[in-house]
């Protein structure tokens, strides 16, 4: 059984312990699957992998605990689903996924009625500011969205996340990234 | 992401992007993290001590992301 951690166009770059399984254009990266206890440092050590490979190419990350059977059945899956793939890369291609998690003031989330609108009310309007300065942006559930970021304009809307913050004071926001596009290769 | 503080803060996005994200192969291929019940009730202990440390609370239902 083999682990998939990517999808990229072909040749892929090289990556640390990683072999790539080419065709059709496109290449899967994956290892041998092995038994690992669910960690933190589990967790992380697969996401540095796939950050560095981003650091060469565009990339589609795939879910985390994918296992196909063998090489052959990976190149089958390429090939499958080749165009979707292909358009999945040009829309992800120069960008970064950023996420931004909103802390609020517990006592203006759960108090009266109008505390609660007027958080909810602001929640949008920063989710607004931000979706302009992405190329796209989805709400991963209330309070935490995600970013797809040109490389080039990640430092911008790293900027804009302070100035949000800045101006409200009852809510702190929380700017992760950049990661590879998780949210941006699906439907 | 490189300090130990950075990851904590990071951690609750890196679990909804790596679980709830990424490309999914469906049919004939098997999920190795066969329960991902499991797996997520064994994350949100751990998750439950990063809240205390980051003194923001507020995590929100680590299924949001799912699809």
């Amino acid at each position: 059984m083999i682990e998939l951690y990517a999808i990229t166009s072909a040749p892929a770059p090289e990556a640390d312990g990683l072999r790539a399984i080419e065709n059709d254009g496109l290449a899967a990266l994956c290892s041998v699957a092995a038994e690992r206890q669910l960690s933190a440092e589990e967790l992380w050590r697969r996401e540095e992998v796939i950050e560095s490979l981003m650091q060469d190419c565009d990339v589609l990350p795939v879910r985390y605990g994918t296992v196909v059977r063998d090489a052959d059945e990976a190149a089958r899956f390429l090939t499958s689903r080749r165009d979707e793939l292909l358009q999945a890369l040009e829309r992800v291609r120069g960008a970064v996924e950023l996420a931004v998690r909103v802390a609020g003031d517990e006592r203006a989330v759960a108090g009266d009625g109008g505390g609660y609108m007027r958080v909810k009310t602001r929640l949008l309007e920063m989710h607004d500011t931000l979706s302009a300065l992405a190329r796209e942006s989805k709400e991963l559930a209330p309070g935490r969205g995600a970013y797809l970021v040109g490389r080039e304009d990640v430092a911008a809307f790293v900027a804009r996340v302070a100035a949000l913050e800045e101006a409200n004071e009852e809510l702190s926001l929380l700017c992760t990234g950049p990661w590879p596009p998780y949210s941006f290769v699906g439907p | 992401m490189t300090t130990i503080a950075e990851r904590d803060v990071a951690l609750v996005d890196l679990v909804d992007r790596l679980l709830g994200g990424g490309v999914v192969i469906a049919g004939d291929i098997t999920l190795a993290a066969a329960d991902v019940d499991l797996v997520y009730v064994g994350l949100r202990a751990m998750l439950s001590s990063v809240a205390t440390a980051e003194e923001k609370g507020l995590l929100g239902p680590l299924r949001g992301s799912s699809p």
